[in-house]
């Protein structure tokens, strides 16, 4: 199969987004902006204990306060979620115990925030302390009192995975180095706080949440599972999303909660957290300590890698499984390897739960595997670049020991062209004091081809309508947060159709309309909504291919059309303006709607022979190369990145100027965790639970930033294109590192380099002098 | 996002209204708002009135005096501050430090100098502070930061104050007794849950810089981010360079103690400045700041800012000056 070449204009052309207008003119509806007339206020109360046995709570009070509507607790919620089927463990409100500061405990709904806030102050809550844990390997000594009564070592998940023989290629090594790394736990920051707003018609059994997610369906699953409802019976908007990041890829206890009150209350209820309420709900990158062991010939080819990880994850499973499976499942798919061994382990602590976050569980393997790389290349007197190009994929089609499939790979283009931009030959080595260049290289899947929930569905439908008036409506589930994939699914139809943008429209993410789609994560949507958009386009390109060849007395077959007029091929008549083919395409029929499908192969579903491979399993990988200047202050221990060169392999740019946007935030937000972001307890108290302690990196901090797209062209994707969001994020990382080494001399093994850290390794490097 | 607490609100149209409406037991002036309003959004404060200055005129002005030096109305917002070609480098220099440029056009100059203290027990949700049995500063009897302390250490992080009192201002301050006028450095005192030496119903109106002939200052800060930072520690510093020495040093810092505070330097007074004075200088500063654990950021990183920042801003006016 070949990549289709778009011949239309609509593909490959900086677009803006179509709902940016709104946007920026503050016209858009976010949850918290919907009309919310007769809602009750909801507010969850949270513990106030890390780890305790619930003894006793008593709601009396708060019930009969005036203008209480609906008081609810664990009893009212026997039904525990999780994300993942073989791991739910968490309860909207907490039963029995509670497992951080800020598990949920108790909600209400009251006619206003001032009532709920008296209200909330009167539930009484008796605790009995339990011994809490907030440092893995204390989590897992002999003797814990366990988060979750069946995993009594806090283990949630051992992972022990080999593939080829680590021993064999060790041996086989002329060097081999081990390293450990600490990498801060680092939370998303959508800007958005969490917020639903849920209806509940008491006469129809129905229930309509809004809720801040980005994939609807989970909500949709859970909120039906916990509230012990019919899915039937419940629809699921996602209006405008102020971001995600991962963070909204499972239902959050606040938007059951909310629809359980407004069930309870049998009206409307609104619930709108706090920047501290949403730092609680985390979901973020976990903690992890990596030990790394590499082994290379001495030109630089590696002959095998021994990852070792430990992850704190917080109170509940979520998504953790598949989080330490990805921290091995991504050492595969950049370079050529020969043995890989993965020994990992995921622990329950007493801190809010981690979670999916972009460049999911791979970003600290791949800095901790890059920096030794750079380390390793050195002592053998290689270039960084020269020690990659040793190890790259020789050529495609290329399986990797865990059966994923690499049909494209635009690494080596990615390393040329960051390599000339950035000057790397002529700099590197002679940089001015306290300045260096580092490069990093990454890479992410586009989406997974193993959904998490298995039902045999295809892996996208997408529903595209045309009527009288000429308009075409896509249908999607897929849920724009911000990355465009609305204005993605408007161009790919608008290109097989050959009709402008502004003829269609795009309804999304409301399960009353729209197909159900698995959601925004692993990103997925391009690739697989795209493929399902361009087959519904195809499939309404030759309806109306037919519709004009009987005006035109052609064969469908001639039949063309761009500029939106359908035209018999190589003919001087300039054909039917697309109004007159859609007349003709209504004569007994009327309105048309068809369904496009996209299904992974299951070749692309990892190989059942193969322990773990359906994590990490994919259509296509995204690769980025990227080359960081940096410059550290002596004094200060500022590490101020100045430049930074990015190449990233994204297929085929089907909106180049969306796609430029996703590689500078994702650049950024590596950086913002390679330099100043990090979450702080104290005991277990959240510190950070704001945006002056928690530190992401602010306009003055950000760096110049060249973007430089390359398109291998997929033969699978939609017109040849990747994923374009995840893939570089994890490359800022030890790219800065490098950079510093070559400004200080120093090699760093713990991030973030905020200034107090760097000012540490400084005054080290002092002192041993 | 979480609601204010229930407080009259009053706009008075004159000083002397203004007055009379802070006379009233509980109430509070408000001008810009960004220090007050997250915090009583937190639960953090119940003002019975809210005596908002906004409408005072005749606070609002950066004039030269007619000696040279400059009074400055308390209402003046640290945008117009950080803009003024009166105001010296290092007021400036503080004023553009502040925040993010939102912040600085509402914030105003007497707001940023009576800001409320700062510890991360303190600047929390009531949920919060609640569960960790509040602290000294608020409704609690516990500090955090200092177990079996019987007084607070929450930190002092306004940027502005140190700036002038290196430049020896005055502040000028109206209330039920009448109008007086102090030393800047006088505004404060070392106790984070009662920092400023305001009484009640007192209202700050401006502040008065005497002139500067002869005089270079400087302010810097200790942050992580380019924008939006409390200083996790900040110094002044203003030098008169004559013949070849220290004929006039005024060092001052904030971010480290539950005040802004002067460093004692006469030693240097005199001297040339070179590495035996610098250590000097550190010496001291190192003997007057007391840096505790109530940022997120460690102790010893703001200590070691507070040193290094105080010798660097030295030096650099010292060749400045040259």
């Amino acid at each position: 199969m070949n990549a289709l070449t778009p011949n239309n204009g609509k593909i490959g052309a900086r677009t803006p987004l179509i709902d940016g207008v709104e946007k920026v003119t503050g016209k858009a509806k976010y949850t918290a902006d919907l009309p919310h007339v007769g809602a009750l206020v909801g507010r969850i109360l949270r513990s106030t204990k890390a780890h305790a046995r619930i003894l006793s709570i008593d709601v009396s009070k708060a019930a009969a306060l005036p203008g209480v509507v609906a008081v609810i607790t664990g009893e009212d919620t026997p039904v525990p979620f999780g994300v993942l089927p073989i791991a739910e463990n968490e309860y909207p409100l907490a039963r029995e115990k509670v497992r951080y500061r800020g598990d949920p405990v108790a909600a209400l709904a009251a006619i206003d925030e001032k009532t709920a806030e008296a209200a909330l102050k009167l539930i009484r809550i008796d605790y009995e302390d339990l011994p809490a844990y907030y440092d893995p390997r204390k989590a897992m000594a002999a003797g814990v009192v366990p988060l979750h009564d069946d995993k009594p070592n806090n283990v949630l998940r051992e992972v022990h995975n080999e593939f080829g023989n680590s021993e064999e290629g060790f041996a086989k090594a002329d060097l081999i180095r081990t390293k450990t790394y600490k990498f801060a736990e680092v939370n998303h920051v959508h800007i958005e706080p969490n917020a639903s707003l849920a209806e509940y018609d008491p006469e129809r059994g129905y229930l309509t949440l809004h809720t801040t997610t980005q994939v609807p369906y989970y909500v949709h699953l859970k909120v039906a599972q916990c509230l012990q409802m019919d899915t039937a019976r419940i629809r699921v908007v996602k209006p405008f999303l102020g971001g995600g990041f991962g963070a909204r890829t499972e239902a959050l206890s606040f938007e059951i909660i909310t629809s359980l009150l407004a069930v309870k209350a049998k009206g409307k209820v609104r619930t709108l957290q706090s920047r501290e309420d949403t730092f609680i709900s985390h979901r973020g990158r976990p903690a992890a300590e990596i030990t790394l062991k590499l082994g290379m010939t001495k030109d630089g080819k590696i002959t095998a890698c021994h990852e070792e990880v430990i992850q704190p994850g917080g109170a509940y499973a979520g998504y953790g499984i598949i989080t330490i499976l990805y921290t091995g499942a991504l050492l595969h798919g950049i370079y050529d390897l020969p043995a890989i061994k993965h020994d990992a382990w995921r622990v329950y602590t007493n801190t809010p739960p981690c979670g999916a976050m972009r460049g999911h569980g791979t970003v600290d393997a791949r800095a901790a595997f890059e920096d030794l790389m750079t380390i390793m290349g050195e002592e053998l007197g290689l270039d960084p670049f020269q020690v990659r190009r040793g190890n790259l994929i020789q050529s495609v089609p290329y399986t990797t020991m865990l059966a994923q499939k690499v049909m494209s790979y635009g690494l080596p283009e990615c390393l040329d062209k960051v390599m000339k931009a950035s000057g790397w030959a002529q700099r590197r080595g002679h940089m001015p004091k306290g300045r260096g260049l580092g490069l990093g290289c990454a890479h992410f899947v586009s989406g997974t081809s193993t959904p998490k929930h298995w039902t045999g569905e295809p892996h996208a439908i997408v529903n595209l309508k045309l009527d009288f008036d000429g308009g075409l409506t896509i249908f999607t589930g897929a849920a724009d947060i911000g990355q465009g994939s609305s204005t993605m699914a408007a161009q790919v139809v608008a290109e097989v159709l050959g009709v402008e943008i502004k003829r269609i429209n795009v309804i999304a993410a409301d399960s009353a309309l729209t197909p159900k789609d698995n959601g925004s994560y692993s990103s997925r949507v391009t690739f697989m909504v795209g493929n399902a958009s361009l087959h519904a386009a195809q499939q309404l390109r030759q309806l109306l291919a037919e519709a004009a060849a009987r005006k035109l007395e052609a064969n469908p077959s001639d039949i063309v059309n761009h500029d939106e007029h359908f035209m018999v091929a190589g003919s001087q008549d300039k054909g039917l303006p697309f109004a007159d083919v859609v007349k003709e395409a209504m004569v007994n029929s009327g309105a048309i709607t068809v369904k496009g499908t996209y299904n992974c192969p299951k070749e692309f579903m990892g190989d059942k022979a193969i322990r773990g491979s359906a994590i990490g399993a994919t259509m296509g990988f995204c690769y980025s190369a990227q080359v960081v200047e940096a410059e550290v202050d002596e004094i200060t221990g500022k590490v101020k990145p100045i430049k930074v060169w990015v190449a990233v392999d994204v297929g085929k740019a089907l909106n180049p100027l969306a796609v430029e946007g996703q590689i500078q935030g994702g650049v950024w937000m590596g950086m913002g965790q390679a330099l100043s972001e990090e979450t702080r307890f104290d005991d277990g108290r959240m510190l950070h639970g704001n945006l002056i302690d928690y530190r992401v990196p602010t306009m003055q901090d950000s760096p110049d930033m060249e973007v430089i797209i390359v398109e291998s062209i997929d033969p699978n994707g939609p017109f040849g294109a990747k994923e374009a969001s995840e893939g570089m994020l994890a490359g800022f990382l030890p790219a800065v590192m490098d950079a510093v080494y070559e400004a200080t001399g120093i090699r760093t093994d713990q991030l973030p380099l905020s200034p107090e850290r760097m000012a540490d390794y400084l005054d080290a490097k002092e002192a041993a002098q | 996002m979480n609601l204010l607490p229930q407080f009259d609100f009053k706009r008075p149209q004159s000083l002397h209204e203004a007055l009379a409406a802070l006379t009233k037991e509980g109430a509070m002036a408000i001008a810009g708002g960004t220090d007050l309003l997250p915090n009583l959004r937190r639960g953090i404060g119940l003002p019975s009135q809210l005596v908002d200055l906004s409408a005072l005129a005749g606070l609002s002005a950066v004039e030269r005096q007619p000696d040279g030096g400059l009074r400055i109305g308390a209402l003046v917002s640290l945008e117009t501050l950080a803009e003024s070609p009166l105001a010296p480098d290092a007021v400036k220099q503080a004023a553009l430090g502040v925040a993010g440029p939102t912040h600085r056009a509402q914030a105003t100059l007497g707001g940023n100098l009576c800001q409320d203290t700062r510890c991360v027990f303190y600047n929390q949700s009531d949920w919060w502070r609640e569960g960790n049995g509040y602290c000294l500063k608020y409704r609690g009897d516990k500090c955090h930061v200092v177990a079996k302390s019987d007084r607070c250490y929450a930190t002092y992080h306004g940027d502005i104050a140190p700036a002038l009192m290196v430049l020896d201002a005055k502040v000028e301050i109206m209330g039920p007794k009448g109008t007086r006028s102090l030393a800047l450095a006088g505004l404060f005192q070392e106790q984070g849950a009662k920092h400023l030496t305001l009484e009640a119903g007192e209202l700050l109106t401006h502040i008065v810089i005497p002139p500067q002939a002869g005089w270079l200052s400087a302010y810097e800060k200790a942050r992580v981010r380019e924008a939006i930072e409390f200083p996790l520690a900040g110094v002044a510093v203003a030098l008169k360079k004559e013949g070849g020495k220290i004929a006039g040093l005024r060092v001052a810092i904030t971010g480290t103690n539950s005040a802004p505070l002067m460093v004692p330097v006469d030693e240097l007074i005199g001297q040339v400045w070179n590495a035996s004075a610098a250590e000097t200088l550190a010496k001291s500063v190192r003997k007057i700041s007391n840096v505790l654990k109530s940022t997120v950021s460690s102790v010893k990183y703001r200590r070691r800012m507070a040193l290094a920042l105080a010798r660097k801003l030295t030096e650099a006016l010292w060749i400045k000056a040259a």
